[in-house]
């Protein structure tokens, strides 16, 4: 473990949580209390609500199926509110304001609370007992479900204010009604993602754009291949022994449709710093440039085919060579606009600080991360399933956390027994929150593995195990919990005392922890905020690190002993 | 920060509505750790700051 060692005019962590703030005038936020962290607005309240509800869904969608129309139930309430709540703070903002403003000195109604958990025992109890369809079952079945939905909502938003929200709001409640209903009806009868409504892939064919890029591909095969077969009818391409057929939603159409969204929202977020009108010249560049990129990138998966790899070119490549492009354009996009005096008020160019008069704080908290997030997209696009690149990971993992090691030196690496004890409750949680989703996906690893010799199938393992150990928890922590955690309360994030903390950036921070989890973002979520939590509680990144490393431990023992491989 | 936030929701929003049917020039599947990537370069590429 890494020592305390102080630096001059560096706030460490642990000095943060040893006095508060009080002595260190840079803290801004060394006057709030953690107590703060309970003062909840509307938006607050609502995440919570959102939060419960979608934690309860999980279980309840494995548990009921009474097929009495529930469902639509569900579906129309939600869009609703939704409507409800965009339609209400359109025409009474102000009043909205006012209320929220009011919540924040209310606190949760905790018997409303225990009021919702009764009801919802009672309706999964019905759910099982009430086994004849009479009116009478349904109704209370109907009822119990109502009340724990009504007794939900007073939890987190008292009757009255659930009145003042309504009547501030004028007739929003009938609109959003109608609203809900129409909506719920329109998606039963065409639903929007078999692409009856609107199908990108196929409203965005357009004849010249693909014959565009399969002229582009021919041309580029040309320059490598001795022999190249094109049959512009089928839009078959490649070589004799190996070729692919360029379908229109595989022409570009969605990585320069996300290339315009970017560039719009960019320039627009950073309207002030550009020089209108030439720096829109930027987005139709960026589209051009992302639209050969993608025709380079069919090239390169044709020559990977033809070089004996049709396995990798079809599987992995074909997948993620997409988001390299754009990564790749988009950043290129910012880093070169930003150098241009033509374009900018301001170019980066004229006024860079030097070395040693500036720092990039970030850098050091998201260096490693970002490291893991690219070797990983490299190694899974040279790969036909069994990403057996993962040592790539470890190893960019390890080299960026080498670069910044005196950095972190300035850490509180410690650790107590409570973080690893929250590790252990989220590997409980992690197994348990697995097993009631029902969805065990077919893992690659075992067979891919199996094909290896077994040197490096036990050094494949190695590297999997400490990585998911060392390497992985000490990133992800760096960036959630020390890094995003603070950054989300101010810019200056350094000078923050992890003990400042309020409800939002442990919230923001653990949803996006989640969503780095794909189908498993709940169960990240929840991890995300117990790792959270550990670092808050004494605002030492080794809590942290240590219940995360912990987490992952047990996993390892457990699919190594198991062989529940699509854990990993 | 927010900025980076904002756009990051944006093209959260837009990918997931674009996306709604899997197709295969870009994969839904990885675009929360692209995103990721991306912003998390914005954000390095926009922390430098005086001493």
């Amino acid at each position: 473990m890494l020592g305390t060692e102080r630096t001059p005019g560096v706030i460490s962590f642990s000095e943060g949580c040893a006095d508060s703030g009080s002595r260190a005038p840079s803290f801004n936020f060394s006057q709030q209390s953690p107590a703060s962290f309970f003062t909840l607005g509307l938006p607050q309240r609502l995440g919570l609500l959102l939060l419960l509800f979608s934690l309860e869904w999980i279980p309840l969608s494995n548990l009921v199926h009474k097929n009495r129309g529930a469902g639509i139930f569900c579906q129309i309430g939600i869009a609703s509110a939704s409507i409800f709540l965009a339609l209400g703070y359109a025409t009474a903002a102000s009043a909205f304001r006012q209320i929220s403003a009011d919540l924040r000195k209310a606190s949760i109604g905790w018997w409303y609370l225990a009021g919702h958990a009764v009801a919802l025992c009672g309706f999964i109890t019905l759910s099982f007992l009430a086994a004849s369809d009479s009116l009478a079952s349904a109704t209370a079945w109907y009822a119990a479900g109502l009340l724990s939905v009504a007794f939900g909502v007073s939890a987190f938003l008292p009757p009255n204010s659930v009145s003042r929200l309504i009547r501030s709001a004028g007739y929003s409640w009938l609109l959003a009604l109608v609203g809900g209903i129409a909506a719920s009806r329109l998606v039963a009868a065409f639903p929007l993602w078999n692409g009856r409504i609107w199908n990108p892939a196929l409203d965005l064919y357009w004849k010249p754009a693909v014959d565009l890029t399969f002229r582009i591909v021919e041309v580029l095969l040309h320059l490598v291949l001795p022999v190249v077969v094109a049959d512009r009818s089928t839009m078959t391409i490649g070589s004799p022994g190996f070729y692919v057929t360029i379908l229109p939603w595989c022409a570009g159409f969605e990585g320069t449709a996300l290339m315009v969204v970017f560039g719009v929202a960019w320039l627009w977020f950073l309207r002030h710093e550009y020089r209108f009108p030439q720096a829109l010249l930027l987005i139709p560049a960026g589209m051009a440039v992302m639209w050969l990129s993608n025709a380079v990138r069919i090239t390169a998966l044709i020559l990977i085919g033809v070089a004996g790899a049709p396995g990798v070119a079809i599987g992995g490549f074909h997948s993620q060579a997409g988001w390299i492009a754009f990564n790749c354009v988009a950043l290129g996009f910012v880093l070169a606009s930003r150098r241009i005096p033509w374009l900018m008020k301001t170019p980066v160019a004229t006024r860079a600080l030097s070395p040693g008069a500036s720092h990039n704080p970030a850098a050091a908290y998201l260096t490693p991360f970002l490291a893991i997030l690219a070797a990983a997209m490299i190694s899974r696009a040279a790969s036909a399933g069994f990403e057996w690149l993962y040592p790539l990971r470890f190893a960019a993992a390890g080299i960026a956390l080498w670069f910044f090691r005196a950095k972190y030196k300035e850490l509180d690496w410690h650790f107590g027994l409570p973080s690893v004890l929250a590790g252990i409750a989220v590997f409980a949680m992690w197994l348990g929150l697995d097993s009631l989703s029902g969805a065990h996906p077919d893992s690659l690893i075992a067979s891919g593995l199996g094909a290896l010799p077994v040197p490096a199938r036990v050094g494949w393992l190695v590297i999997r195990t400490a990585a998911a150990v060392v390497t992985v928890p000490i990133a992800e922590e760096l960036a959630f919990r020390g890094f995003l955690i603070r950054r989300l309360l101010g810019a200056d994030f350094e000078s923050l005392s992890p003990r400042a903390y309020t409800l939002w950036p442990v919230v923001l921070s653990s949803l996006a922890f989640g969503l780095m989890h794909g189908d498993r973002w709940l169960a990240g979520t929840m991890a995300g905020a117990c790792y959270a939590f550990a670092f808050l509680r004494r605002g030492r990144i080794g809590d942290a690190v240590v219940a995360h490393a912990t987490t992952n431990a047990l996993l390892a023992v457990w699919v190594l002993t198991s062989g529940r491989w699509y854990l990993w | 920060m927010n900025r980076v936030v904002g756009m990051m929701l944006l093209l959260v929003g837009a990918s997931a509505f674009a996306f709604g049917t899997a197709v295969p020039e870009i994969d839904p599947g990885s675009g929360a750790n692209a995103l990721a990537l991306i912003s998390g370069v914005l954000l390095i590429a926009r922390g430098r700051r005086n001493k």
